[in-house]
């Protein structure tokens, strides 16, 4: 359970960039958070990572506050994963990678542990561990970090941006990773996404954030429906939302094109 | 303006080729986007365009590229810079200098441009990308966006007849996004300027483009009109290049009707489809 409780940030010498933020976010959610930038949604992330403490109000992670917890507690609870892979990945191999962020978190359980921790991932990801990460596409690369993260087993993974510079397939196939992570492990997911497609595809809640304060909270597709929230927040809600309201009434559960489809003929066989 | 015949291009100590058998014809004015998924060819075709394939980038290069009636390989890096400005996909790979103006000015420096229009060159550049208030900012203090646009300013005050663009709008929100392709869009407008963009957000292209091009390892897929390209929304799909979601419903009401409707690019034209098929 993650909860951030009245929380203002503000980096010295600036104003606040976040202002009064409360809310909770419990095991297993996948949610998204939304808004312009310098809506203070990338602040907000640091923030539940722990990378920024708050100037006031608190952020509480699983019961402890990160503003007492340790930098290798919270490491193995909250992974984050970057929006540039390049930034995250220092070791020449993937199975070195892998295990570079196992050591540094789980090193007490032993080489053999973790090489058969590693191994695992590997095979998840259908890396052999002996590729070189600058030689494989942006697209793996991302993965690559992603792999990293997860091996430590967070019980929360953080994306910023996570789909930046990746082809619609290569999105796809790391989007599907994670929501399998979320599904049948449990990770909370948390994602800075300016794709509203992949949020309405992927997440089930949305946090809209405008000005560094929260604007709304709700569920995903209801939150695209509310025009005016999507106005005052800067957001282009999906294509299928968009028609559906154009549409107005018996259009409402029509969010995808296959069942928007569905809906226009039922309306037109109804006359 | 651009003639690309039969171009296959092999970078040096590579087996593949990095493209094979692509033409394309554009005139002036045309304003082309260029999709396909990762490792298609995507910017190996943008660097031949601009030259920088065969001329930095060496390899096996057949076939010909003409741009402006110059021969791209016949002609030098120079004389084709002064037709052809390309802003990379890693902005900061580009920019060089420690502010905006110095950024500019080295460009025109470097092109020989008098003195006394220098002044009015950067202006104008600034003015056009919509960043006059950033002239002496340091580029470090800079966020992404406002890079991307000084990229772009420092490519426009050379006065280039075509400019290429790699991935332009990459690590931009839709915001920044639409004002990059608002942008391209008055550019080609008002000046003329053929715009070549490379650009994997397919709404942003169905917006703006006039005309398509989709590479997949190497060759091209289809090429044409925007919405005639879209109409092979089976084969985009089939090697990994989005299509909008809108394009996604002309098809599956086509299926469930066994009508050929016609295919969606824009909000209003599914409006007006679905409107259409309940009357």
């Amino acid at each position: 359970m993650i909860e951030l409780d009245k929380v203002c940030f503000a980096y010295p010498a600036q104003g606040p960039t976040v202002q009064d933020l409360s809310f909770r976010i419990g095991d297993g959610e996948f949610v998204a958070i939304l808004g312009a930038n310098g809506a203070g949604k990338t602040t907000t992330v640091r923030l539940i990572d722990g990378l920024i403490k708050p100037t006031s109000g608190r952020v509480i992670i699983d019961g402890t506050d990160t503003a007492s917890s340790r930098v290798s507690d919270r490491a193995r609870r909250v992974g984050f994963l970057f929006q540039n892979p390049d930034r995250q990945i220092c070791k020449n191999t993937v199975r070195e990678e892998i295990l570079f962020g196992l050591e540094t978190v789980r090193g007490e359980e032993g080489a053999e542990a973790l090489g058969h921790r590693a191994d695992e991932v590997l095979q998840e990801f259908g890396f052999t561990g002996e590729e070189e990460p600058f030689s494989l596409s942006r697209g793996q690369r991302q993965r690559v970090a992603l792999a990293s993260i997860l091996a430590v087993e967070p019980s929360v993974l953080i994306l910023d941006e996570p789909t930046t510079g990746l082809d619609y397939r290569e999105c796809c196939h790391i989007m599907d990773q994670i929501r399998t992570m979320n599904r049948e492990k449990n990770v909370t997911v948390i994602m800075v996404c300016h794709d509203m497609e992949i949020v309405l595809d992927y997440a089930s809640r949305a946090l809209v954030m405008s000005g560094g304060r929260l604007l709304d909270d709700g569920p995903v597709p209801e939150i695209f429906r509310n025009s005016a929230l999507m106005e005052r927040a800067s957001i282009l809600p999906p294509q299928m939302i968009g028609l559906s309201l154009r549409l107005g009434r018996g259009f409402e559960d029509a969010d995808t094109p296959e069942s928007m489809a569905d809906a226009i003929l039922r309306r037109k066989k109804e006359g | 303006m651009i003639e690309i015949q039969d171009l296959s291009f092999t970078y040096q100590d590579e087996k593949k080729p990095a493209l094979e058998g692509i033409s394309l014809s554009l005139r002036e004015g045309d304003f082309l986007g260029i999709i396909g998924p990762a490792g298609a060819g995507k910017t190996t075709l943008g660097r031949a365009i601009s030259g920088i394939v065969p001329h930095h980038y060496k390899g096996d290069f057949y076939g010909s590229v003409t741009v402006g009636g110059m021969d791209t390989v016949d002609s030098s890096l120079i004389d084709i810079s002064r037709l052809v400005g390309m802003v990379f996909q890693d902005v900061d790979s580009q920019i060089i200098c420690p502010t905006v103006e110095d950024e500019l000015l080295y460009g025109l420096e470097n092109f020989g441009i008098g003195r006394d229009e220098i002044p009015e060159r950067i202006g104008f550049a600034l003015g056009k990308v919509g960043i006059p208030e950033l002239r002496e900012r340091s580029i470090g203090s800079l966020s992404g966006g406002q890079r991307q646009k000084v990229a772009i300013a420092s490519v426009i005050a050379l006065k280039p007849r075509v400019l290429v663009l790699d991935e332009p709008t990459g690590e931009l929100d839709p915001q920044s996004s639409r004002q990059v392709f608002t942008l391209l869009r008055e550019l080609n407008e008002e000046f003329g300027i053929t715009i070549v963009v490379i650009e994997q957000k397919i709404m942003l292209l169905c917006e703006f483009a006039r005309r398509l091009l989709v590479l997949n390892e190497g060759k091209a897929v289809h090429e044409g009109e925007t919405r005639q390209v879209l109409s092979h929304a089976e084969d985009l799909e089939n090697i990994g290049v989005n299509i909008p979601r809108v394009a996604t419903l002309s098809r599956a009401l086509s299926r469930k009707t066994g009508k050929e409707i016609p295919v969606c690019i824009n909000l209003d034209e599914a409006e007006k489809t679905a409107r259409g098929l309940m009357a």
